[in-house]
């Protein structure tokens, strides 16, 4: 039998019933998604608005938790980095569903590939033992491998808007709104729990405030309003924290996705499009790199304690960024607690799907939406400040308080802004250690989420069973 | 020391979590407590304590613990306490299956790439036999826990399984210690056990055995570290009609494939 049409979303609405459609018409889909993905490019141009999302590992309820919560397929565009099988129960079902939906809405879905998209890695971590079971031979397990083969690597993400059309969700309880930026301030961070209320929110280098007000020449009384600055405490999981409050650049460069990290035979993203993906996952070079590497608060490059592998540190992912253009890496492959994790002063985030990991570690899972470029109606692509005639610059962003949203032409700000904008761009070029353009990261909204419920998905809750162990 | 709580709410919605579920009998307290991994900040704090990354699941609130009330003497298993006997220097440090590969050809590539961050055991390999006070001490003794008294069908009055750390090895194995404990009308066993398999390389099972009887008070600790070549084990294995890689998922079944290399034995009274 054919899966096109009818088939395909009958297939579908049994996938998300979490019922294995027939080997057969997995012989077929997977065929079918090959000849699909063998046009992609290593390295898959994605527009914006964009939901990306992080591991999976077979929790296949907490995927659709994730549906749930950041919107239906093909209603919300999906970029997932990965690691959609081995660890949890229903790795096929999660698996299969995925690629339907890749197949269903090719434009719709981006699927790229992580380091257990991978026979040797699948044997050993449940995805070969799950397919045994459910079809009692490894055929299917085989198709599905030929289909990880033709993966994409990476994914690289344009037309991001800088900052985020304000949600009017209801804010989360026990959230301190004191610390939230002005209603029109320019949102560069905000942080959403399941149900669409705001946990946190964070304006666009709200950091300058200080340094506005520190200006001698500054009248805070005449000039715009000034969003109050942040709690230094910034929202789990983001950079907030650090002095470089959110980030610290201006015009929004693309955003690349990869699995795992960078590769130091990679400092071109071309690099990755010269390679040749369609083989198994190898143990070394830039391919495994691009899967398996992490990035830690290092100088350079480093060696893994394990003995392979590598990691890398802010200035690596400062220095491709800068190269290639980006204003942000999105990467997945490590769990974090709070769902992601904005590291070197919010160059690189990574994101992490799989709540209540493995069913028993309790984190929660979250996905980073990028909204597109022109959907916030002010938007207007910001310059560093040298265009005086807008009397703006990227600063502008966080403190323009005049007229209702994103105003991006400045408006009336006070004289002294301008003498700040000057300082704060040669701090940043210092920080940077050249004079270039730089890239102001896109507006990250993060919606956060727990493990489906118990009930949900027909499993007994886990209550450790007495046994006469000795 | 134990590591104090990480802010985590109480009724977590996360299932199988407690914040501290106890029973007594016989004037010992037996307590357990199970929450969600630790968040960002305090494995930061405990990453700068204990000098190493903790693993990436750190159940570092978790606990298993009895304690006789009358003396205050307890026995604690805690996961900060088994991480702080973890090589932090990197003498005994492995490496993965494929290591020598991959270095000769990175090496050649990259010889400016030379450092290692941060060596230590990364295997969490510990050899944790419970936080105890200094008095009363335990003492080397020669009688064995009573394995007859244990497999008694006496009905379990308290059960627990508590995980206290869990790390893939970055996808080269499994690393995990966790603490099983079962209370009887007259007796209890406590078996915290350290699990290590890294693929192609070791197998490590390191099991601590505390056994309770309570009319006499008395307290046997039993520890028993096995380890074996990988290569060794499979070897074995694929000679028998098992199905391999689920044994080795396992260790109450692989511990038999796998000789003992350490074994120690102490008990002490408490009065």
């Amino acid at each position: 039998m054919s899966i096109g049409g009818s088939d395909l979303d009958k297939a579908i609405t049994q996938l998300r019933a979490c019922r294995p459609i027939p080997e057969n018409q997995v012989r077929e889909l997977c065929y079918k998604a090959r000849e699909l993905l063998i046009e992609e490019g290593n390295v898959v141009g994605v527009d914006a608005p964009v939901t990306i999302c992080g591991d999976i590992h077979g929790q296949f309820h907490d995927l659709m938790e994730l549906f749930r919560v950041g919107g239906d397929v093909p209603e919300t565009n999906y970029l997932f980095m990965g690691d959609f099988v081995d660890r949890g129960f229903y790795s096929l079902e999660s698996f299969l569903l995925l690629l339907c939906l890749k197949v269903r809405y090719p434009d719709r879905i981006t699927l790229i590939r992580g380091n257990h998209e991978s026979r040797q890695i699948t044997t050993v971590y449940g995805f070969y033992d799950e397919c045994l079971r459910k079809y009692g031979s490894a055929n299917v397990w085989r198709y599905c491998c030929e289909v990880f083969d033709y993966l994409a690597l990476g994914a690289l993400v344009t037309g991001a808007a800088t900052s985020l059309s304000p949600t009017d969700g209801p804010l989360a309880e026990n959230i301190n709104i004191e610390n939230f930026p002005e209603a029109d301030a320019d949102i560069e961070i905000e942080t959403l729990n399941a149900n669409g209320e705001i946990m946190y929110r964070c304006a666009r280098n709200s950091d300058s405030q200080s340094s506005v007000t520190s200006q001698p020449n500054s009248n805070p009384a005449s000039s715009s309003p000034i969003a109050p600055t942040p709690s230094r405490v910034g929202a789990a999981g983001t950079g907030a924290t650090s002095s470089a409050n959110g980030s610290t650049r201006n015009d929004t460069g693309a955003i690349l996705c990869v699995h795992g990290g960078l590769s130091p035979l990679i400092d071109t993203i071309d690099k990755i499009r010269l390679l040749d993906r369609k083989q198994e996952v190898p143990h070394e070079g830039a391919m495994c790199d691009l899967l398996w590497s992490d990035p830690d608060e290092i100088d350079g490059w480093g060696l893994s304690p394990r003995g392979a592998g590598f990691l890398f540190g802010a200035d690596i992912v400062k220095c491709f960024n800068h190269k290639n253009d980006l204003s942000l890496i999105a990467r997945a492959h490590q769990l974090v607690m709070e769902g992601f994790k904005e590291m070197f002063d919010s160059t690189i985030v990574t994101v992490w799907s799989a709540p209540n990991y493995c069913y028993r570690c309790g984190n929660v899972a979250a996905i980073l939406e990028l909204g597109e470029d022109g959907s916030n109606a002010g938007y207007v692509r910001r310059s560093n400040g040298d265009q005086g005639g807008g009397g703006g610059g990227w600063i502008l962003g966080s403190n323009v308080g005049v007229g209702g949203v994103g105003i991006g032409n400045g408006g009336p700000t006070g004289g002294g802004n301008g003498n700040s904008v000057g300082g704060l761009n040669r701090r940043l070029s210092s920080v940077l250690g050249e004079s270039g353009r730089t890239r102001e990261g896109p507006g990250r909204r993060y919606r956060v989420f727990e493990a489906a419920p118990q009930d949900s998905r027909g499993m007994p809750a886990k209550k450790p069973v007495a046994d006469y162990f000795l | 020391m134990m590591p104090s709580l990480n802010g985590a709410l109480l009724d977590t919605h996360a299932p199988g979590h407690n914040a501290g579920t106890s029973i007594t009998r016989d004037g010992f307290k037996i307590t357990t407590r199970k929450l969600p991994i630790l968040k960002a900040g305090p494995i930061e704090d405990m990453n700068k304590k204990l000098g190493i990354a903790p693993p990436e699941m750190i159940f570092g609130d978790n606990l298993a613990r009895v304690e006789h009330t009358a003396t205050g003497w307890r026995i604690e298993f805690n996961a900060f306490d088994a991480l702080d006997r973890v090589d932090k220097t990197g003498d005994s440090m492995l490496k993965v299956s494929y290591s020598k590969e991959w270095q000769q050809n990175r090496q050649k590539q990259f010889e400016d790439i030379k450092e290692v961050i941060k060596p230590f055991d990364w295997s969490y390999s510990t050899d944790y036999k419970g936080s105890t006070p200094n008095h009363p001490a335990f003492q080397p003794t020669d009688t064995p826990i009573p394995l007859a008294l244990l497999k008694l069908p006496d009905p379990i009055l308290f059960f627990d399984d508590v995980m206290l750390y869990e790390d893939e090895l970055a996808d080269n194995g499994i690393a995990m210690l966790s603490c099983k404990i079962r209370v009887m009308p007259a007796r209890l066993l406590l078996l915290s056990r350290f699990f290590m398999r890294l693929d192609d390389v070791v197998f490590r099972i390191r099991d601590t055995r505390v056994f309770v009887e309570f009319a006499t008070g008395e307290v046997i600790r039993e520890y028993t570290a096995r380890e074996e070549k990988y290569e060794v084990v499979r070897k074995v294995l694929a000679g028998t009609k098992e199905d391999v890689l689920a044994i080795m998922r396992d260790p109450n079944r692989l511990a038999e494939y796998i000789p003992v290399v350490d074994k120690s034995l102490e008990n002490v009274v408490l009065k």
